[in-house]
């Protein structure tokens, strides 16, 4: 009887390392998350507009009003600029790393000119960056990577079926590219 | 003489069918810790933020979805009513109050997957800050039934559960702390059935 209890005493203790090793180890082995889903686009360095039907990764633009782009990219070739611009009544960036954290977020309020124009780099290429003369880089926002890939999240905002064709191109125009020093 | 054989089996039945099944439900029932509860209405704000706790992320892995960063928005998420019963496509439902702050918002119908869902294309089924009528003082009246009612309605399926997903975009409510002062409008039901 005792050497039962024992069994499954330990079997518990078992469980419950079972249990915590699995949460902690899939965000790791996960193939769903959201960076291998940008990843399974196979469109590097370029911004690619989501539908409403989730497409072959299954990312899809969930909010009626709301379009979306994704970009995945890495900095390891040089800093990514993220540039955008047009006539969209909200839009709005969010930066994440390969484990899918936030990087950065921001929205058109505090963009300059509501014009986005980000650049995320490593802390070495943000160092060089630094040097160089203020008019190269105008008014770009310098966001530092805490690893080399990552994605972009870009959202355009249409609160009626008038804004949406704005939204599209606003989308569409937008870059995502490795700035070649 | 199978003594041993058969406990260290039941030891490890234990702790694998114990283990993975636990991991698997925690991931169903819970989104992880560090949510805001406003009445029905539940928000992430640091989900996905590294400051995210183990089951945060592990959901987040799993679900695979584009989180809404800090100055983007806010994700209220509601799959009950303000007494606590599940949204049903067979009941009537007044969204009824203040909408917090934030520069724009969108409401929308979903399935327990979070995706959008439309009864008939014809239908309306989201509204936004724009296309909203609103009252005054700013408060919200939405109808949410099968039936079409006047003022701000949006249709829900005749029957089953559905979700009704609140986002606040650019929302000092992501960012900070003062969560306390903020309301989120209430769900009321007002009635099932035919009657």
């Amino acid at each position: 009887m005792r050497k039962l209890l024992y069994a499954v005493l330990l079997g518990l203790i078992g469980a419950a390392m079972l249990h915590i090793v699995l949460i902690l180890g899939l965000p790791r082995f996960s193939t769903g998350d959201a960076y291998s889903r940008v990843l399974g686009l196979f469109e590097m360095d370029s911004f690619f507009s989501l539908t409403r039907e989730p497409g072959a990764t299954g990312l899809s633009d969930d909010d009626p009003f709301l379009r979306v782009a994704v970009c995945g990219f890495s900095v390891a070739g040089g800093p990514v600029r993220f540039t955008a611009s047009g006539d969209v009544p909200f839009w709005s960036l969010a930066l994440y790393d390969s484990t899918s954290n936030e990087v950065f977020s921001m929205n058109d309020a505090t963009a300059v000119n509501r014009q986005l124009d980000v650049i995320a780099a490593t802390p070495r290429q943000l160092t060089d960056l630094r040097k160089l003369p203020s008019d190269a880089l105008g008014p770009a926002i310098l966001v530092e990577m805490p690893d080399q890939e990552g994605y972009a999240v870009l959202r355009a905002l249409a609160p009626t079926p008038s804004y949406e064709e704005g939204a599209r191109a606003f989308l569409a125009k937008a870059g995502c590219d490795t700035v070649r020093p | 003489m199978f003594r041993v054989p058969l406990l260290v089996a039941l030891a490890l039945s234990i702790a694998f069918g114990l283990g993975i099944a636990s991991a698997v439900q925690a991931l169903k029932t819970t989104v992880g810790f560090g949510v805001i509860t406003l009445g029905p209405w539940t928000a992430y704000p640091n989900a996905q933020t590294s400051a995210a706790d183990p089951y945060a992320r592990a959901h987040r892995a799993r679900q695979g979805r584009l989180l809404y960063g800090g100055a983007e928005g806010l994700q209220f998420i509601a799959a009950t009513d303000s007494a606590g019963q599940p949204l049903d496509g067979r009941c009537r439902y007044d969204i009824v109050g203040q909408t917090p702050v934030a520069r724009f918002w969108t409401l929308y119908m979903a399935d327990a997957q979070d995706r959008a869902i439309s009864a008939a294309p014809e239908l309306p089924t989201a509204l936004n800050a724009w296309t909203a009528l609103h009252e005054a003082e700013g408060r919200i009246l939405i109808h949410v039934s099968a039936r079409a009612e006047p003022d701000n309605w949006l249709a829900s399926k005749a029957a089953g559960p559905y979700r009704l997903v609140f986002t606040l975009l650019d929302t000092p409510t992501a960012g900070s702390s003062g969560l306390i002062e903020v309301t989120m409008p209430e769900i009321r039901q007002t009635g099932c059935g035919h009657a």
